[in-house]
């Protein structure tokens, strides 16, 4: 096992979850160091999503904690997430419905100071500024990912592919220093798969990533690290070589029906 | 091709409109009889509370049905303001008016922005049916069931000095209220604009659209959802202050869940989460009487039976019920689709 090297930017350390007396993580840790790609594997009902919604705070362990060592900080609450520089795209797309695109990628930078509602209310300079700077930059994400032409659509009028990378768009307005993109390669045909690995190895160089991902095809070539979960523990954790070597995680998949 | 949200009006521009339209609107007023003067005074004040509601409803999708408990804060405490300060300018009965109104707002928002859909419909509703009682009750505050009496928002005498003839008093001072009465909406209306378009604006509608998005994105929901009512129901302050100053008088019948309702009526048919919902809705409002009186006319009912009395509420309830159906984004929706027909 290869153990990252440099600044970590998440550390999960020793999570339980249990509800009532199901236990859907038990005693699970495992990092992500600065500018690492890090996929979180295993079977279904494995507790990939769980420890996903830790992460962002949407679930309390009932034991452990998660840490974020680069910020100094711990067990941060959703909306504390995008002040702190941690972006999370959703299952799906979870994009904005009644929002044009632009302004769902403008959106990302929601936590940024400047924004307060007297500013707002006055129409000040400082505050419709902030607002043309947010559409400039927003903007110039969406032409990141190649996907600036569908700025004025509707989310409900653009292709799921697309969608998915306007989503990705939106989570680098926070200018995060940890992406977790959960099961981004989920309803995408081949080219776009390619393609969106494209994408978040170049996000990978100026970001660390946490990806929950159940096609393998699309994960292996992706990552530095996979860590496997069954049955809500860490039953293996390496490179892609390793992993795809390991007895224990042989077992595991090939033992589960997908 | 994405043109059209990629220059937005700036701040100046929205100054620059708010300014036209208003001066646009005063100079009608010179040319209106004083009762048209007098309808059009009570459309503009309704329309700030439309806006506000408009704001609650369409911008954060949390319902109300309590907006009128809200307008008699703002109206009782401008009437109150006004008996013990009777030479204190107007400015400060409608400065406290939004403030109390905010307030009450924020403390029906402590358990209102908790409750979701129908719950949140029946909290604010039974504020709707507090309100009244309350006011009766509180006998030496609010006067009981007679309510309150200040003097009338009568013309300044540079004012009436514009105008000559043998009514020239009774116009002009028709006439002020009305003026003042859109100068108030005007810089309501300008404040919202504002707030439409700034990151306030977006996170109300982040937290309407997609709640789970919108706290990764940063936003605090229960911060929001206050916000929202805070706001909404200083808007209803002001505007039921506007309506003591015009009528002279707050009596605790006026603002029951019938006003909640007429409210929300108005903003449906004006179009929700507008600004010239808001102002279609006030005008409806104005010209109601009308409105009705032409239905009595083409069907021949007797506006003294019990039928032609309860006629208003027919009315509206009919033009709510194909409003929804034919042009749910309100006469505002119904407009810019007729404009992309005709277009085709």
């Amino acid at each position: 096992m290869t153990s990252p090297t440099g600044a970590l930017t998440l550390s999960v350390e020793n999570v339980s979850v249990h509800f009532g007396g199901l236990y859907a993580l038990s005693d699970v840790s495992f990092d992500v160091a600065a500018n690492e790609i890090v996929g979180l594997i295993g079977p279904n009902g494995a507790g990939k999503t769980t420890a996903f919604n830790v992460v962002c705070g949407f679930l309390r362990p009932q034991s452990g904690t998660v840490r974020f060592p680069h910020l100094g900080r711990s067990d941060l609450r959703p909306h504390q997430l995008a002040h702190a520089g941690i972006a999370r795209t959703l299952q799906g797309v979870g994009l904005f419905e009644r929002l044009s695109v632009l302004e769902n990628v403008m959106a990302g930078a929601q936590s940024r100071p400047g924004g307060g509602v007297l500013w707002g209310a006055l129409g000040l300079p400082r505050s419709s500024r902030g607002e043309r700077l947010l559409r400039a930059e927003a903007l110039s994400n969406l032409e990141r990912l190649g996907v600036a032409g569908y700025a004025a659509s509707l989310p409900g009028e653009i292709p799921y592919g697309i969608a998915k990378k306007v989503a990705v768009a939106r989570a680098l307005m926070v200018q995060p220093s940890l992406l977790l993109l959960d099961e981004p390669a989920s309803g995408l045909d081949e080219n776009e798969l390619e393609e969106f690995a494209r994408v978040i190895i170049e996000l990978g160089t100026t970001t660390s990533v946490l990806l929950v991902e159940h096609n393998m095809d699309f994960v292996m070539p992706l990552v530095h690290r996979l860590v496997v979960l069954n049955f809500g523990q860490v039953i293996a954790a390496g490179s892609p070589e390793e992993i795809s070597h390991d007895e224990t995680v042989l077992a595991a998949y090939l033992g589960v029906d997908e | 091709m994405f043109r059209t949200v990629s220059q937005r009006y700036p701040t100046g521009f929205r100054l620059v409109a708010t300014v036209v339209l208003c001066a646009v609107a005063l100079a009608i007023t010179f040319v209106l009889t004083p009762l048209d003067d007098s309808k059009l005074a009570g459309g503009a004040a309704m329309s700030i509370v439309i806006l506000g509601l408009s704001w609650l409803i369409g911008w954060s999708g949390q319902v109300s049905l309590g907006n009128a408990g809200f307008m008699a804060i703002g109206a009782y405490t401008t009437a109150i303001w006004a008996n013990h300060h009777t030479t204190s300018p107007i400015i400060w009965s409608l400065f406290l008016s939004t403030v109390l109104g905010g307030v009450s707002g924020f403390v029906l928002a402590l358990p209102a922005t908790r409750l979701r859909g129908p719950y949140l419909a029946g909290m604010t509703l039974a504020f709707s049916f507090a309100v009244a009682p309350l006011a009766i009750d509180s006998r030496s505050l609010t006067g009981g069931s007679g309510g309150l009496f200040i003097n009338f928002l009568n013309s300044p005498s540079w004012f009436a000095n514009l105008f000559s003839g043998s009514d020239a008093l009774v116009k002009a001072n028709a006439q002020w209220p009305a003026d003042v009465a859109i100068v108030v909406a005007a810089v309501a209306f300008f404040f919202m604009a504002n707030l439409f378009r700034s990151r306030t604006g977006r996170a109300l509608r982040l937290v309407r659209d997609n709640e789970v998005a919108a706290e990764l994105v940063g936003v605090n929901l229960q911060r929001t959802r206050t916000l929202a009512f805070v706001i909404s129901a200083a808007y209803a302050g002001l505007g039921g202050s506007m309506m003591t100053l015009l009528s002279g008088s707050v009596t605790p019948q006026t603002y029951g869940l019938t006003l909640s309702i007429l409210l929300l009526t108005l903003m449906v048919l004006g179009g929700i989460g507008t600004l010239s919902g808001a102002v279609i809705g006030g005008l409806i409002y104005s010209y109601s009487d009308n409105i009705v009186s032409i239905v009595n006319k083409v069907t021949g009912v007797n506006p003294t039976s019990t039928f032609g009395a309860n006629l208003k509420g027919i009315v509206f309830g009919v033009l709510l019920i194909l409003t929804m159906m034919l042009a749910p984004r309100g006469l505002v929706g119904l407009g810019s689709y007729l404009r992309r027909l005709v277009r085709r």
